[in-house]
């Protein structure tokens, strides 16, 4: 099969890779249906690509026997590709679809299944979103939305102990974050990735015995029971244990609890199971232990640990909407990791039914700003969408030196001395220059117009606002309002330097100058920062970032066993250096991002503009010795810097073409349809937990009209994603499923 | 389509293993590693367990670290071997280096291992989880060599995970550097307080009444998440089965320990203020003494002991003054000193603990020697030969022969350089240690595929006795 489009046919190796480790023991070979089905259907659509002579990305067809025991990677991979119509490719005949169905049901079958949640979710990874063809999702008026199967979506850390604040009364001290998340690149908090262990279930136990122990903490004196802080006096009641509590107290607790811990009342089988549970452990007497531990137990209950969105009664369609209660956490931790106490009263009045009455509330809690109300997870979906939130843990020496001074004291020196204050440019502090961008960020979304294209395009900045080094601890802390003023700002050295600013500007945000221009995130020192390496610019990481992230298609990991190293040769410039990747073997995956991440070389790798590059100068090196020949150190020169680049291979003629410089390339980005239903995309991924299948096509296309029609606003962007069907349905699990 | 060395052992679930274990236990609960544990409190010979600890130091381990203060070792220019075969020199009449100071006493029990490569796992200043996976260092692609052992010298806590936070204080656990299988990293517990009330809170207060509450609380999560379970897909149930088998092991753990109360509480460790101290040197203490009373109790057999958290996560010891690792990477020194004598104190931090614990260990008698004679302890850094590494080297450190199953037995060896022929990889010393612990397999890890025609991750035969 020969690739129509190369992202894909590059990706086919990802897979591989990816098959190849999470396959389960091969089930049974097919022989029979192999024969029948399956070879003649390779024969005519695929052995002319992947035949024994020269077969593309090196995968044959032609010698498969079918027997799924010893060949179920490749089978898989070949499965996958079927199905999602991206082979054979478009420019070859195509199969007709019924037969492609047949291949696809037989291998289906035949094919080892996941065995365990790991296996599922690996091939659901956030990095594996793009894999479906834009063009599946946006090129035609989609039907209805094939809600997905009803789930359950184990809470982070952060939601964990928002929603645990609400049961302990605020008071989080000797708790612990019991949960750990994936260290991927962008979104990582997807349902499908997350269950339980051993270790975290233990530190669940612990914190439950802690939170019940401060809700039911008491003294007793004089016969008398007396709560402390932050106790519950329905539950302290309980503690006496010279009085037996009767049942009705026991499941009053109990509903109590639930209410509390899940937001809903449990029912009278769960409430007298519950009951049943607190007898048992009263048997040796113990009874305000045994509430306690009554207690406890439904802090640890499924509904408490996991968000459930089974769906409550199935409509006319067989579809289930989400219960009210489950809504209102779905709605509450979409927004922040509290539970919205405006939702949760909505969905307790039976007033969050209808679409409009979810719009209603949504549109209520965004455009007041309230601090009781956590919403806190739509900045974050933009530190995690553009990963400027990454800075810090690239490592880079802290104090950095004007590159122009540095290179005159080179040449009279060598080495530029990293105490000499006079040569220091700025002191870098990554977490200062995230804050700035989190600030610009905030600023584009209070303004809630066009928010994509502002996101790509401002020119305005943030600089060092809030920030100051303490003179104890050197360590930033949060500048006082009344300090922020240019006249006593003791910020750290020089922040402004990075953005091309002489003073540190008091009145902000300010505009980037005519001599130093930077538009929008791309071009912010935290991105800059975050998709560099310690010592130099990272053309690839960059590409790589606008290749997924704003047009949509794939990059497969880097091959096990391939060491990416950038030729040593600190005389070149770094665009030169990086030629090593064009050899054959490389170029087939890296024509997906250098060029895209190239034309940004106009930023050092601390996010300072520059007009030439820093480089060696080898012979003036070699002449700078002493005396004896000892080498006095490197001797620097510059560069004339190239800031060109090139988008390729989107077939989009909106976007393919020749870039001069990094400006024009984030223009033209943000003018493309693609790249802002790109952006859609990944809102979607964000707020559902889940990647986009094409039964979600429909969703995708109102959403991005929602986000069209408004003018760019990003809360009626939320608002389209957390109305729509793909949201609030969930299908009945299949009958199997039921059966077993 | 070739075979893919990763995926030799099928899956395998707690639930499986609980399954056998109460197959095989009968009615009494008594699992075979209690008979065993009773069978060498009688004194059997047959009752012999053995053990092995995997102590890694974030930040690297420079190959001049490991290399004896009379030889002059030369590389490739890049920390790589030049041996052409295999050099062999007695550490008897050697100084050790000063990072390895601390374990003079027991030179004559200490392999140094020079020369096997690990570039598989090359990564920007760890290895992760490939450093003891033999595998890349962005992916977890399969079972680590620890867990491997875990499986082949089963315990009541067949895998005992403790370390010390990249970012200490924040992190109650990182799942930075083991794993069971592919894509399923292992947690290990960061603070000593959380490790401690893990191994030893049975006997942490309480009493009967709290005993049997806690077990009937696990008896009836176990039910009720079991209730949860219906109205969902396949897929979805597996998350809440992992739930299950979670309340299930800890209550299977619960029946053991009860079992083992008296020899639990005789071995605890007395950690005082240690337990929930935020000093990083003190909380590297707290969970080698933890480590210790664990492999003393019987609880395990296999501890994995980890300083940082992977990649970038070094830790750091303020108290020593070493604020920044990574700046100590990069030239940088606690004030005073050196930069090599700066790691020097990181690696002795180290050292000094794995001797103390081979100390414990050497006096508890077992069959006709002691613990120490039938275990073995890997020193090594997840982040192999430096900050930056090459890994054309990662130097290697063996303290013990695991019961006379490895020729250890002051050594140090170094073997051929990187590429030439006869170069071997850190799969081969893992597997060396599977077929030490009678569970071989054919070969460990991926292969490098920079190394033409060198036999990689199959057993050496210069360790294996």
């Amino acid at each position: 099969m020969q690739p129509a489009r190369l992202p894909y046919a590059s990706s086919l190796a990802g897979l591989f890779l990816c098959a190849c480790i999470i396959c389960a023991p091969a089930a049974p070979a097919t022989t029979a249906s192999f024969v029948a089905t399956l070879r003649p259907f390779l024969a005519e659509h695929c052995v002319k690509c992947h035949g024994p002579e020269k077969p593309k990305g090196d995968v044959r067809l032609d010698s498969l026997t079918g027997d799924l025991a010893k060949e179920g990677e490749l089978w898989t991979t070949v499965r996958d590709q079927i199905r999602d119509g991206l082979m054979p490719p478009k420019k070859e005949k195509q199969p007709d679809a019924a037969l492609s169905r047949r291949v696809v049901a037989t291998l289906t079958q035949a094919l080892p299944k996941p065995q365990t949640a790991e296996q599922f979710a690996s091939d659901q990874l956030p990095n594996k979103g793009n894999l479906i063809p834009h063009d599946l999702l946006f090129a035609q008026p989609a039907g209805e939305v094939t809600p997905p199967a009803g789930r359950l979506w184990r809470l982070n850390s952060d939601s964990y102990l928002g929603l645990v604040s609400s049961v302990s009364r605020a008071r989080m001290d000797g708790l612990v974050k019991p949960f750990t998340i994936i260290p991927e690149r962008g979104l990582q908090d997807y349902a499908a990735l997350y269950s339980m262990d051993e270790p975290t279930t233990e530190i669940l136990l612990r914190n439950a015995a802690t939170i019940v122990e401060r809700q039911t903490a008491h003294d007793f004196k004089d016969g008398k029971l007396t709560g402390k802080n932050d106790s519950i006096r329905d539950f302290v009641a309980l503690m006496d244990a010279a009085k037996p509590p009767t049942p009705e107290q026991v499941a009053a607790v109990v509903k109590q609890q639930f209410t509390l811990a899940i937001g809903r009342v449990p029912g009278a089988e769960e409430v007298a199971r519950y009951q049943s549970f607190y007898e048992t452990c009263a048997r040796d007497g113990d009874r305000p232990a045994a509430v306690r531990t009554v207690l406890q137990a439904v802090l640890l209950g499924a509904d408490a640990v996991f968000r459930s969105e089974r769906g409550g009664a199935a409509d006319g369609k067989g579809r289930r909407m989400l219960a009210p209660n489950e809504l209102a956490v779905a709605l509450s931790l979409a927004l922040g990791n509290k539970r919205l106490e405006p939702l949760t009263a909505a969905a307790a009045k039976g007033e969050l039914i209808t679409k409009e009455q979810i719009a209603t509330r949504l549109r209520a809690i965004l455009d007041t700003p309230d601090k009781r109300l956590d919403t806190s997870r739509l900045l974050a979906f933009f530190q995690q969408y553009f990963e400027y939130h990454r800075a810090p843990e690239i490592f880079k020496e802290e104090r950095f030196p004007f590159p122009e001074k540095a290179s005159e004291y080179a040449l009279r020196r060598g080495n530029w001395p990293k105490n000499d204050q006079t040569l220091v440019g700025s002191i870098h502090h990554a977490a200062n220059l995230v804050a700035d961008t989190d600030r610009l960020v905030q600023r584009v979304l209070a303004e809630d117009k066009d928010v994509l294209r502002q996101l790509l395009t401002t020119d305005l900045m943030f600089v060092n606002l809030r920030f100051k080094e303490d003179k104890q601890t050197r360590q930033p802390v949060p500048v006082p309002a009344a300090e922020l003023n240019p006249n006593n700002h003791r910020g750290i050295v020089g922040p402004h330097y990075v953005y091309g600013l002489a003073t540190w500007p008091a009145a902000q945000p300010v505009k980037a100058s005519a001599e130093q221009p930077r538009l929008g995130v791309l071009m912010q020192p935290a991105w800059l920062v975050a998709h560099s390496t310690n010592f130099e610019n990272d053309p690839v990481r960059r590409g790589r970032w606008i290749r997924e992230r704003l047009l949509g298609q794939t990059v497969p990991d880097l091959p096990i066993g391939v060491v990416a190293q950038v030729a040593d040769e600190p005389h070149r410039a770094f665009r030169d250096r990086l030629q090593v990747t064009r050899e054959a073997k490389c170029w087939k995956c890296h024509q997906w991002m250098d060029e895209l991440g190239l034309p940004f070389e106009q930023f050092t790798h601390y996010g300072v503009f520059q007009k030439a590059e820093l480089v060696v100068d080898a012979e003036a090196t070699a002449n700078h010795v002493d005396k004896n020949g000892k080498p006095l150190g490197k001797v620097f020169t510059t560069t004339k810097l190239n800031t060109t680049g090139e988008v390729a291979h989107t077939n989009d003629p909106q976007l393919d073409g020749p870039v001069k410089d990094a400006y024009e390339l984030v223009r033209r980005l943000a003018d493309s349809t693609r790249v802002r239903q790109v952006f859609v995309r990944h809102a979607f991924r964000y707020f559902m937990g889940r990647n986009e299948s094409l039964a979600d096509a429909r969703t995708l296309q109102e959403a991005d009209r929602a986000y069209v029609a408004s003018g760019g606003s990003f809360k009626a962007l939320v608002i389209a994603l957390l109305t729509s069907d793909s949201f609030l349905y969930r299908s009945s699990p299949t009958t199997t499923a039921q059966s077993k | 389509m070739k075979t893919n060395p990763l995926q030799f052992r099928p899956e395998f679930t707690r639930r499986d293993a609980l399954k056998g274990l109460t197959l095989g236990a009968g009615a009494t609960l008594l699992s075979p590693f209690l008979a065993q544990l009773a069978a060498h409190a009688a004194g059997s010979p047959s009752a012999i367990r053995h053990r092995v600890v995997i102590v890694m130091q974030s930040n690297g381990l420079r190959p001049s670290f490991i290399t004896p203060v009379g030889h002059k070792r030369k590389d490739d220019g890049k920390g790589g071997s030049i041996a052409r075969e295999v050099v062999e020199i007695p550490l008897a009449d050697q100084q050790l280096p000063a990072a390895l100071e601390p374990l003079t006493p027991f030179k004559d029990r200490l392999a140094l291992i020079q020369g096997l490569s690990g570039r598989v796992a090359l990564g920007d200043h760890s290895g992760n989880h490939g450093a003891l996976g033999c595998y890349s260092a962005s992916k977890v692609l399969g079972q680590t060599i620890d867990s491997a052992l875990a499986d082949a010298l089963p315990a009541v806590f067949p895998h005992v995970l403790l370390g010390l936070a990249g970012d200490t204080g924040s992190e109650a656990m990182n799942y930075a550097h083991s794993a069971v299988a592919a894509n399923k990293p292992l947690p290990t517990l960061c603070s000593p307080d959380l490790a401690f009330r893990s191994l030893f809170g049975s006997v942490d207060g309480g009493g009967k009444g709290p005993f049997d509450r806690q077990t009937h609380l696990l008896e009836f999560m176990a039910d009720d998440v079991k209730r949860a379970r219906t109205a969902l897909a396949p897929e979805e149930r597996l998350k809440l089965d992992r739930y299950v088998e979670a309340f299930e092991s800890l209550h299977q753990r619960q029946a053991q320990i009860a079992a083992m109360q008296e020899v639990i509480k005789r071995n605890a460790p007395q950690l005082g203020e240690k337990r929930t101290t935020t000093t990083s040197s003190l909380i590297l203490e707290a969970q080698f003494e933890i480590a210790a009373a664990a492999l003393i109790a019987g609880l395990t057999n296999v501890v994995t002991l980890t300083s940082g958290s992977g990649g970038q996560r070094f830790g750091k010891y303020p108290e020593l003054g070493a604020q920044d690792l990574h700046g100590l990477g990069h030239g940088g020194s606690i004030a005073g000193k050196t930069n090599e004598e700066s790691f020097i104190v990181l690696h002795q931090l180290h050292t000094r603990l794995i001797a103390s614990l081979a100390r414990k260990l050497a006096t508890i008698p077992e069959g006709n020697g002691t613990m120490l004679d039938h275990t073995t302890i890997l020193f090594l850094s997840d982040s192999g030969d430096g900050h930056h590494p090459q890994l054309r080297t990662w130097p290697m450190v063996l303290l013990g022969n695991l019961g006379g199953r490895l020729k250890v037995g002051g050594r140090y060896l170094e073997f051929p350089g990187y590429g030439l022929p006869n170069h071997r990889t850190i799969g081969s010393l893992y597997n060396t240690f599977l077929h030490a612990a009678g569970q071989p397999r054919a070969k460990f890890g991926l292969d490098d595929i920079a190394l033409k025609d060198v036999k990689q991750g199959m057993p050496l035969p210069e360790l294996l006795a």
